[in-house]
């Protein structure tokens, strides 16, 4: 569609629900948790190379300010309540993203007694990204899988 | 046996007189073996005589020999604490090895009062073995969750543990349970030769 018949007209229709998706996937903003080397690989999804920031992922260092969480790492029985804690500070409406081998499942330590066998035991996940760790690439493929969720959601209902 | 080290084993040999239950080199480093009734003062000694001068402590941890292969070593206890030292004016270094005389009840004397940096390590091996470092100002839990029964790196204990945890809908919050996963087979079936890692201390 060109915009040359928009700028003379001034004006656009469209739905509320594809504006809402639109501001939601345009600045989906993770609270920065890292947890093991996932993290690392977080990390450099966010530096300069693949640069979240170009999608409006900004990391945020306070779950109050963020709508989506990246697992990113082994989640131990210690450290749950305080993931736990941590989704329930998240602003509503919240997304997970479970973050590699040992987030999705436990992964390298699903046998073990201090882990815990998939962070979906403690929280509901909207996207795995599997790998052990997964790249940025992988990361950055999941996180878009995430925006593609938010646009097919009906914030509207309609009866 | 190098010449610096047979020159710290005579003087091992020398200064603990009767105190010394083996002393054998492994590795290019000397293993001794005290009795844990003489510990604290034989520790006492390896830090402070002026001809060994260990005046660092470089680690702590537990062993638990009750499923130990290499039958050789064993004196018949089960838990021992080995200490890893380091003397930086004489530039050399020494394992020391102490088992605890219960195995029911392992207790050791607590070496925080020479090396403060003891005092986390020793947290960590009783957190593992259960072992009892008496004197300790401060014996708690340090890497296992709060609450948490057993000591994880004995033998004993089940890989997969007792409980697991899961987030439970009408309580609203995080929850311990008994632990549903099958066990599982984990012994690697190798074949090894005889004396195959064999570290040769007695």
């Amino acid at each position: 569609m060109s915009i040359e018949g928009i700028f003379r007209e001034g004006f656009v229709t469209t739905s509320l629900d594809t504006v809402i998706n639109w501001t939601r996937t345009g600045s989906l903003w993770p609270v920065t948790f890292g947890l093991a080397c996932c993290a690392i690989e977080m990390m450099h999804t966010g530096m300069a190379r693949y640069d979240l920031d170009r999608y409006g992922i900004i990391f945020r260092a306070s779950p109050r300010h963020s709508d989506v969480m990246v697992v990113a790492g082994t989640v131990t029985n210690k450290m749950a309540p305080a993931m736990r804690r941590i989704y329930e500070q998240l602003a509503e409406p919240r997304w997970v993203v479970s973050m590699g081998s040992c987030a999705n499942g436990g992964g390298y330590y699903h046998y073990s007694y201090s882990v815990v066998r998939g962070c979906d035991r403690i929280v509901p996940v909207d996207v795995y990204v599997p790998g052990c760790p997964p790249t940025a690439e992988a990361l950055l493929y999941g996180l878009l899988q995430l925006q593609n969720k938010i646009k097919r959601t009906s914030t509207i209902a309609r009866s | 046996m190098s010449a610096k080290l047979e020159r710290l084993s005579q003087i091992l040999r020398i200064v603990l007189e009767g105190r010394l239950r083996s002393l054998a080199e492994n590795r290019g480093e000397i293993t001794v073996e005290v009795g844990a009734e003489d510990y604290l003062e034989v520790v006492r000694t390896l830090r402070d005589h002026a001809e060994l001068r260990f005046e660092q402590l470089m680690d702590i941890f537990g062993v638990d020999y009750s499923a130990y292969g290499n039958a050789a070593c064993q004196s018949g206890r089960r838990f021992a604490t080995v200490l890893h030292l380091l003397s930086i004016e004489h530039n050399w270094r020494l394992r020391l090895r102490v088992f605890c005389p219960d195995d029911g009840f392992p207790v050791m004397d607590s070496v925080c009062g020479l090396w403060p940096s003891a005092n986390w390590q020793e947290r960590e091996a009783f957190d593992m073995y259960g072992i009892m470092y008496s004197g300790h100002p401060d014996l708690r839990r340090i890497l296992t969750d709060y609450g948490f029964e057993g000591h994880p790196l004995r033998k004993d204990f089940p890989v997969y543990g007792y409980t697991e945890m899961r987030y439970d809908e009408e309580a609203g919050r995080v929850i311990y349970q008994p632990v549903t996963i099958e066990p599982r087979e984990n012994i690697p079936r190798v074949v090894r030769e005889a004396g195959y890692g064999d570290a040769g201390h007695v």
